[in-house]
């Protein structure tokens, strides 16, 4: 009996050295293991073992079967090695280029837009949006722009044929549509719906009607502030717009306003900074935008109190402030899309 | 405008650096586009000296100890210099201590290598001269010991020019400026005097040079002043008044020319000399022109007048383009003895309204057109007339004659102080602010109503019609009180409920994640070509999406699509072999639909396949179901679910989209449309692009995107196991996956009855070839079952699956594929 299990266990490792694949581990197993296997025949005679040495051959048998299971255990390692090192190939080279595309981006607009965005949400502005195709009373009228004002002249103004039919932009009465020359529109038709207080931004794309150069661009883009509620003051403007400017270009920004003329607006700034941040620009005073106490004609027009209301409004050029900020020294790059220029933003 | 501070200085004693009259002027609202300085600087304790002698430098070999005169008294004063090219005697500029050179270089006794220097011997470039030689500036003209040094060098000047914002038309002149400085600095302001009598001593002796003056149009003139002055010299101006006018940039012609232009820019009032003899007629008439009617205006252009446009004629024809610019038939010359002077006040939006018809402009119009004070009508004619008098001789022999009367632009304003401060938001005493508006020549006058309020009545000039109510006057304190002494402030940000618009999130969603699907985000122009527009749809453009005064052929419509500023970018990126293949943008379109234009909010995306961009190893190229894809997934971004809407072959012929291998789902009138897959071939050729494009193209009305789609509710899912079941059909190769796919959720519906569900049924196989019928297509289908309470078991399952395919067989083309 334990020869016949010395014998079992050589043929075993003897028949190990031929098992290479799944397959043949299994068969392997089935010879020794299975119904009627080599060593399933050998339990099976147990029966017939004498009493007194059934504990001395069961012992034998226990030893040779943990050695065979370890026998099996080892070719199924050494089985699964092989194949895992079949399916991963050779090592590969960690300096190749990933074929995957690079990173995508947003253009240096809507970042440069949506920073100036966070910084006024920060201090409870929410954006609004509003139509690119505007009317004469919302983009002027509504705004205390007289009818023979020089901005709306058709020299500047892109204007829309008189019988344009625009199905989703409101008109007041019977006036022309055109091309918005700034985002105030919006601040008109958001008073419009909604009492105050009030305190937006609404960033968009406005027109006029300018030849493309460096610095003037077929279209370009606007952010303009609006706040509304009892009691807000020009020292109130000067707080948000030194909180912005040292948000947007350092704590060192210093910020100054010179008097100026809107027809919205009154008293009219407009805004420079100075920072020792930007290279270059030194200690220069740089203008940034405009701004003012609303016009009390404006509050009119939207059916505030004038009385009880005060608001401020302010605006900026997208772009200016993406030039001064990036040091893009030509409007015309952020509308060529030269992906070398778009991947410099990408980040 | 140019401001010369030599001009200035007649009207206010502006003791102020260059440097600090630029800031000041730009800080109360003139912004200084640029400076101009001529000649030498005012430079005090400069003056004439003279070398006594000179030693060599006791400690330094290149410098030279001297004693030099100034005048003072004779006492010499020892000056160390390093200059080489002067000669014991020679006179020199000596900055004495206490004078301030150009670059703010200030001058003290000091000791220079142990030697006390008291002063400087300086060159020419450290006068704001140009330097001509090296070294000590010598004056070989040799003035006077202790001359101040502008008095040897005067005409030096400061010009600046300087801004003038619209509404402060009274600032169109030195006398305005000065105003404006005087009450930020503090100063006195000075008119000019007039210094001859005006008064005729008879006035019927003589025949008159001008019979009538006669207003036809009074809306457009209501005030007309004719002022007669006979014997007069025409000549060259003197010295002074040249310099002035060229100073600012005016060219002189003769002193009666002259003194009207330096009144209009000293003044602000235009006024216009005509030569009495070439007055037809005697009699000058203020009428409209006639249609058609010429004249040849003094740039020696002949111009044809419309009716609306303000002429001033003689008995036959028109003089002048009233307001705007005279004719060469009455101009002044060498000739003149006899001289009519207008001064007058014409409407605004007359002259301004004349001017862009002729698109001719002047100094004179500019100001009319912005307003003039018509108080300061009669005044500048009496100081023009007082320097004729003064440098053209003559005599006033008649009274003038006046047509229609001034108007009057007084007004008053009742002001609250306590309203200034609260716009404002700061403390400026009641003194502080009555005095501010007395500077401006404002009247204030301090009024105690009943109820022991105190008003503040303001009663504002005639030339100030920019100031019409109370906030206007608080822009007038904040501005002279300075705006740097508005207080720094904490944010004021009480909290407000009010979200971002959902357009503003929904188009930051949709770029965060085209940008992270490896897209560059780009920004085209809005407007683009009609010869692009009638490409695109085939057909002639329709004028709806077409600009009523475009400034070029190249951006004359408004875009309706975001494809073809991608299409450009695309070629751009390819020509110049940039790399870049994918781009998106997001942005309004215009999109015509049934008759009327809608502007909608669109997001598009392409992607150029092209050999051109080589890899080691190559990934599946993108196709229609990667651009069916994003669009799916930015549709829900907007909460808009096109799952539920069929997808369909983009429908016309001859379209921007490849027939067979794009689609549209949506409608624009339901809110929402899209396209996507491969762009029509032939229209991309027009490109000049080489390679294929697969896009993707958004459009939503804004209308539709003004609330959030609503918060997602839980619902509660089925803890009990799924089962599943694959089934292959065999249907027609025309059929839509989806419409077989929708036939099996039905068809679930019925055979599950309710006891339980066919939670999902997804297409996993689509098989076309061998071993199928030519026309048809295997499309395998995996099928869950799940019930939302119990474990489901083998039979009942089965009974459904059964009963499914047995449905499907039974009443369709449908064949089940063993």
């Amino acid at each position: 009996m334990e020869d016949k299990l010395q014998s079992i266990l050589e043929g075993a490792q003897q028949g190990a050295k031929d098992v290479a694949t799944r397959a043949e581990l299994e068969a392997f197993k089935a010879r020794l293991v299975g119904p009627k296997g080599e060593l399933t025949q050998v339990v099976k005679g147990m029966g017939a073992v004498p009493k007194e040495d059934k504990p001395r051959v069961g012992r034998a048998l226990n030893e040779v079967k943990k050695t065979i299971e370890a026998l099996f255990q080892e070719l199924l390692e050494g089985i699964e090695e092989k194949e895992s090192a079949a399916r991963l190939g050779p090592p590969l080279d960690p300096s190749l280029p990933s074929p995957d595309g690079v990173r995508g981006s947003l253009h240096p607009l809507a970042q440069v837009r949506e920073e100036i965005c966070s910084i006024f949400r920060k201090v409870g502005f929410s954006v609004v949006e509003g139509p690119e195709v505007e009317t004469e009373y919302y983009c002027f009228d509504a705004l205390n722009t007289p009818s023979d004002h020089p901005a709306r002249d058709l020299q500047d103004t892109y204007y829309l044929p008189e019988n344009a039919r625009f199905g989703n932009i409101s008109k007041k009465e019977d006036e022309r549509y055109l091309l918005r020359t700034h985002t105030s529109s919006v601040q008109i038709r958001h008073m419009l719906k909604t009492p105050p207080p009030v305190r937006v931004v609404s960033p968009g794309r406005c027109f006029r009607r300018d030849t493309a150069d460096a610095t003037h661009s077929a279209n370009f883009h606007q952010i303009e502030g609006l706040y509304v509620d009892e009691d807000v003051s020009v020292k109130d403007l000067k707080a948000l717009l030194d909180y912005f400017i040292r948000s947007l270009l350092g704590k060192d920004a210093r910020t100054r306003f010179r008097p100026h003329f809107f027809p919205y607006t009154e008293p009219s700034f407009e805004v420079d900074f100075s920072s020792s941040h930007l290279r270059k620009l030194g200690s220069e005073w740089i203008e940034i935008a405009g701004c003012g106490i609303v016009h009390p004609s404006v509050f009119d027009a939207v059916g505030y109190d004038r009385e009880k209301y005060s608001g401020f409004a302010f605006g900026m050029g997208i772009e200016r402030i993406a030039m001064i900020l990036h040091g893009v020294d030509d409007i015309r790059y952020f509308y060529q899309n030269d992906f070398r220029f778009l991947q410099q933003f990408a980040r | 405008m140019k401001i010369s501070t030599h001009w200035l200085r007649r009207y206010i004693d502006l003791d102020r650096t260059p440097e600090e009259v630029e800031e000041a002027l730009t800080l109360i609202g003139f912004e200084v586009e640029g400076v101009e300085t001529t000649g030498l600087p005012d430079l005090n304790h400069v003056v004439v000296g003279e070398v006594l002698s000179s030693e060599p430098h006791p400690n330094a070999d290149r410098l030279s100890v001297c004693q030099v005169s100034v005048g003072d008294g004779g006492e010499a004063r020892t000056i160390v210099c390093g200059a080489k090219n002067y000669k014991v005697g020679d006179r020199v500029p000596v900055a004495l201590p206490g004078a301030v050179l150009p670059g703010g270089f200030k001058i003290k006794a000091s000791k220079l290598r142990g030697v006390q220097s008291e002063g400087m011997m300086c060159s020419a470039g450290e006068l704001g001269l140009e330097d001509v030689a090296d070294g000590l500036f010598i004056l070989e003209d040799r003035p006077e010991l202790g001359t101040p040094i502008n008095d040897v060098f005067p005409g030096g000047d400061v010009v600046y020019d300087v801004e003038v914002t619209p509404n402060r038309p009274d600032c169109l002149s030195h006398v305005g400026i000065a105003r404006e400085l005087a009450a930020y600095f503090g100063l006195a302001l000075s008119y000019p005097d007039i210094t001859h009598s005006l008064t005729p001593e008879e006035d019927d002796s003589r025949e008159r040079l001008l019979e009538s003056v006669k207003v036809e149009a009074e809306e457009d003139c209501p005030l007309y002043t004719a002022h007669m002055v006979s014997g007069v010299k025409i000549g060259p101006s003197p010295e002074w008044l040249q310099a002035a006018l060229m100073s600012v940039g005016l060219r002189p012609i003769n002193n009666v020319v002259d003194i009207t232009n330096f009144v209009l820019l000293e003044l602000g009032q235009p006024l216009h000399a005509f030569d009495a003899a070439k007055i037809g007629g005697k009699k000058l008439v203020i009428r409209h022109a006639r249609e058609g009617e010429k004249i040849v205006t003094l740039d020696d252009k002949e111009r044809s007048l419309s009716q609306n446009m303000l002429v001033i004629a003689d008995a036959k024809k028109p003089l002048v383009v009233a307001g705007v610019m005279g004719s060469v038939d009455a101009e002044v010359d060498e000739t003149t003895t006899d001289l009519v002077l207008e001064s007058a006040y014409f409407r605004a939006n007359s002259i301004r309204r004349t001017s862009k018809r002729l698109t001719l402009s002047s100094d004179s119009s500019y100001r009319f057109e912005r307003g003039v004070d018509p108080r300061g009508v009669k005044y500048a004619a009496h100081r023009a007339l007082d320097l004729i008098l003064e440098l053209a001789g003559g005599r006033i022999e008649v009274e003038p004659i006046q047509a229609g009367e001034e108007p009057v632009l007084e007004q008053s304003i009742e002001l609250d102080f306590e309203f200034v401060r609260r716009r404002a938001g700061f403390d400026i005493p009641d003194k502080t602010i009555s005095e501010i508006l007395e500077s401006l020549e404002l009247q204030v006058t301090r009024r105690d109503t009943r109820d022991q309020q105190v008003r503040w009545d303001i009663g504002i000039p005639s030339f100030r019609t920019d100031l019409e109510s109370p906030i206007d006057l608080v822009e007038e304190v904040v501005r002279i009180h300075g705006t740097d002494k508005i207080p720094e402030a904490p944010v004021r940000c009480a909290g407000l409920d009010a979200d971002d618009d959902f357009q503003v999130v929904f188009n930051r969603k949709a770029a965060e994640y085209l940008a992270g699907q490896h897209f560059f985000e780009t920004f085209n122009y809005s407007l683009r070509s009609g010869e692009e527009l009638e490409r695109w749809f085939s057909r002639a453009a329709s004028d709806s999406l077409k600009l009523s005064n475009p400034l070029s052929a190249d951006h004359s419509h408004l875009r309706w699509s975001l494809i073809p500023g991608l299409l450009d970018v695309l070629r751009l990126n390819q020509h110049r072999k940039t790399g870049g293949v994918r781009f998106f943008e997001r942005g309004r379109t215009f999109r015509e639909v049934s008759g009327e234009v809608l502007e909608v909010t669109s997001v598009a995306f392409v992607i150029l396949n092209t050999d051109q961009i080589r890899s080691w190893k190559t990934r599946e190229a993108a196709d229609f179901y990667t651009a069916k894809n994003l669009i799916l997934n930015l549709a829900s971004m907007a909460g808009v679910d096109f799952s539920v809407a069929d997808l369909q072959p983009v429908p016309m012929a001859n379209s921007a989209w490849q027939e067979g291998h794009s689609a549209k789902v949506g409608d624009l009138a339901g809110g929402a449309e899209a396209r996507m897959g491969l762009l029509n071939m032939p229209l991309l050729r027009t490109y000049e692009i080489d390679g294929t494009v697969i896009a993707g193209l958004l459009e939503i009305l804004p209308q539709k995107l003004e609330e959030a789609p609503a918060r997602p509710v839980f619902r509660p899912f089925s803890a009990y196991p799924a089962a599943e079941r694959d089934l292959a059909l065999l249907v027609p190769r025309s059929e839509m996956a989806e419409t077989v796919r929708r036939k099996l959720v039905a068809a679930g519906e019925k055979a599950t009855g309710g006891r339980f569900a066919l939670e999902k049924v997804s297409l996993f196989d689509l098989y076309e070839g061998q071993g199928i019928p030519e026309d048809r297509k295997s499309l395998a289908f995996s099928l869950i079952f799940r019930s939302a309470d119990r474990t489901l078991n083998e039979e009942e399952v089965n009974t459904a699956f059964q009963a499914i395919q047995d449905d499907l067989a039974g009443e369709s083309e449908y064949r089940i594929r063993k």
